[in-house]
């Protein structure tokens, strides 16, 4: 047992060393892939910068940038009709995550576990959520609402969130579920607990990274959903996006800015969050790895 | 009273048939094994007794009482398995305690039993360790205890050695046996392992396409098999083909083989002659022994002893062990393509149909 501690504490220190030691300039990294990936980095993050920079100018200005202010900050919460878009955002996010989460844990663990001719069916179908456009299950919801006499509103928001969320939830949680294995619950009730018990205190405890992953996934998804959301929101409040959506038509404005940045805030933080937690609470694994469906180390 | 007792199990996963017409007795405190290759119907066996899957047909008894409607967290069994399915949230010793929590045992007799239970498969003092950072061979011992502990009347055992590396698998199966003794509670042990069902068990019974084909002490078992499956399986044996005749087996060869032909074997019978390697000598004869002549055609240096491949008239080809009394040397006796004559006693030989 000593020696195994030991082993495993040398470990990272001796695989360290190779790195070390490697020659600077090796036939398999050639130097082409660098700067390669560092235009695809400068492409991909440039235009973020220049909104997160311009959304602190002091001047109307979209083009210079002539000083530092949070003016358009300002403009943003105190703007009465942004502030209403932006708590309906959240709510919406909300309960998004977390009836999206309970049903799509509920439907990864029922396609893992219920061996039938059917399950490989439904899972095939429970994978169409991801690859439909979002302007054909925008426009199917809106259809949908409309037939059946639903007024458009936050509610119509979350149903159509909700629906197309639990795709995400179930693949996520499936992968943990199946890499988990059935043995594992056997041999709870193996030892006297009953499902219910096996459920709560072998199952859950085992997929709960996955479970907060996923759920801090779609809040995500949901907080900065724009086409779903334009197709099943009413009056007002509109959410968030619509809402900068509805105010562009009438010119840019530098708030928008100031909104985008503080969006990318928000939905940078909970996938952080969700990339984080588990390790957090001591599991070697990475949320990443969680989320991409890889088992734990 | 038997502490498990099968009675005509037959069980069916559409159309196959996994388990058929199944009966076995298994006394308390016995060591039983269920040996067979993959697909005998031997780990459906235990799990129909740890209550994971139904009989099709046929009654299972557990000390005297049909579990049949007994769900697995009633009954008094536990289960050690292949992949170990330790709780990888659970530090070591709240595995062990898992099923003691469940059965609302008091804290102070939990805290004993899981040291005691630590302490018989000797990992005291990896009671914080996650399962994460165990070796295999702990992973396992953590499994047994985690089983152990509950004090269940019959303690099945999936393959439980099955991911070890070869010495450790070795110094468990010692370490297994002492265990059982020490605990005296009966193990129902599955493997496709044969030395492995030898070294341990009381008794074993030798499956092969769901059904039971011998049910015997490990001596029996590899000294008296009773058919071609079981002799093939349980070790390395010589299968000769030939034909029953009074006091003796002709092999396609032409030789007549003394040995004992059981009576209900009618002369002209298509039979095999079941000879194990060790039995065979290499030497000169002695007096009443079975001869037959025949040319090297490989051998094989395994260490303890030489396998000496020959093939007798009409290519049959046979194995015989040399034990390597003296030290061998690389110009040892044998060269492929000599010519030797092999013996055996007749009463070493076995005419099976």
């Amino acid at each position: 047992m000593s020696v195994d501690v030991a082993e495993s504490a040398a470990a990272p220190r001796r695989a360290a060393e190779p790195a070390r030691r490697r020659p600077p300039q090796g036939f398999d990294r050639p130097r082409f892939l660098r700067v390669f990936a560092g235009v695809f980095f400068l492409v991909l993050f440039a235009p973020i910068g220049l909104v997160i920079l311009f959304s602190f100018n002091s001047s109307r200005s979209l083009q210079d940038f002539q000083g530092f202010s949070l003016r358009w900050y300002e403009q943003f919460f105190q703007s009465e009709s942004l502030r209403d878009s932006l708590i309906a955002s959240v709510q919406i996010a909300l309960v998004t995550m977390v009836v999206a989460t309970v049903l799509g844990t509920m439907l990864a663990y029922g396609l893992v576990r219920a061996r039938t001719r059917w399950s490989s069916a439904a899972n095939v179908m429970m994978l169409v959520p991801l690859v439909t456009p979002e302007i054909v299950a925008g426009a199917s919801a809106l259809l949908l609402f409309t037939q059946v006499g639903l007024e458009l509103s936050i509610t119509t928001i979350v149903l159509a969130h909700i629906t197309f969320s639990i795709s995400y939830v179930t693949v996520v949680v499936r992968a943990r579920l199946s890499a988990l294995g059935r043995e594992v619950e056997d041999a709870s009730m193996d030892l006297g607990a009953t499902r219910w018990e096996t459920f709560r205190l072998v199952t859950l405890p085992a997929l709960w990274p996955a479970v907060i992953a996923a759920g801090l996934l779609v809040f995500a998804l949901s907080f900065d959903d724009f086409v779903l959301s334009f197709f099943t929101t009413g009056e007002s409040p509109q959410p968030l996006p619509v809402r900068i959506w509805t105010q562009i038509r009438f010119g840019v404005r530098p708030t928008i800015n100031a909104i985008g940045t503080f969006m990318l805030v928000v939905s940078t933080l909970s996938i952080g969050l969700a990339l984080l937690l588990p390790r957090l609470f001591g599991r070697r694994e990475s949320g990443l790895g969680v989320l991409m469906g890889r088992e734990g180390a | 009273m038997s502490a498990i007792r099968f009675e005509g199990v037959t069980k069916r996963f559409g159309e196959a048939v996994a388990v058929d017409d199944l009966n076995l007795e298994i006394q308390k405190g016995e060591f039983f094994s269920l040996l067979g290759p993959s697909g005998c119907g031997k780990t459906t066996t235990l799990r129909m007794v740890a209550g994971f899957e139904q009989p099709s047909e046929g009654r299972i008894y557990l000390d005297g009482e049909p579990v049949e409607t007994v769900p697995p967290y009633n009954r008094n069994v536990n289960t050690v398995f292949q992949s170990y399915a330790l709780f990888e949230h659970l530090n070591v010793e709240d595995n062990v305690a898992f099923g003691l929590k469940r059965r609302k045992i008091p804290k102070d007799e939990i805290r004993t039993r899981v040291a005691e239970a630590l302490e018989l498969v000797e990992l005291r003092g990896c009671e914080k360790s996650q399962p994460s950072e165990l070796s295999g061979g702990q992973k396992q011992r953590v499994a047994l205890a985690r089983a152990l502990v509950n004090r269940p009347s019959v303690l099945l055992l999936d393959e439980p050695l099955g991911a070890l590396d070869l010495k450790l698998r070795k110094q468990m199966q010692v370490e297994l046996k002492g265990i059982q003794r020490e605990v005296e509670i009966t193990f129902l042990y599955v493997t496709h392992d044969q030395e492995e069902a030898l070294a341990m068990s009381d008794r074993i019974a030798v499956m092969e396409g769901g059904q039971v084909k011998q049910c015997s002490s490990p001596e029996d078992v590899y000294e008296h098999p009773t058919g071609p499956f079981v002799a093939g399986f349980i070790g390395v044996s010589n299968l000769l083909p030939g034909v029953a005749e009074n006091g003796g087996v002709r092999l396609s060869s032409g030789e007549l083989c003394k040995a004992d032909v059981p009576g209900d074997c009618a002369p002209g019978a298509q039979v095999q002659l079941s000879v194990r390697p060790e039995k065979i000598w290499t030497e000169e004869a002695e007096e009443g022994m079975v001869s037959i002549e025949g040319t090297v055609v490989e051998r094989v240096y395994v260490g303890t002893s030489t396998q000496v491949i020959v093939e007798l008239g009409s290519g049959v080809r046979l194995i015989a062990l040399d034990q390597n009394f003296s030290r061998a040397k690389a110009d040892d006796r044998w060269e492929i393509g000599d010519r030797l004559t092999v013996s055996w006693h007749p009463e070493h030989s076995l005419v099976l149909r």
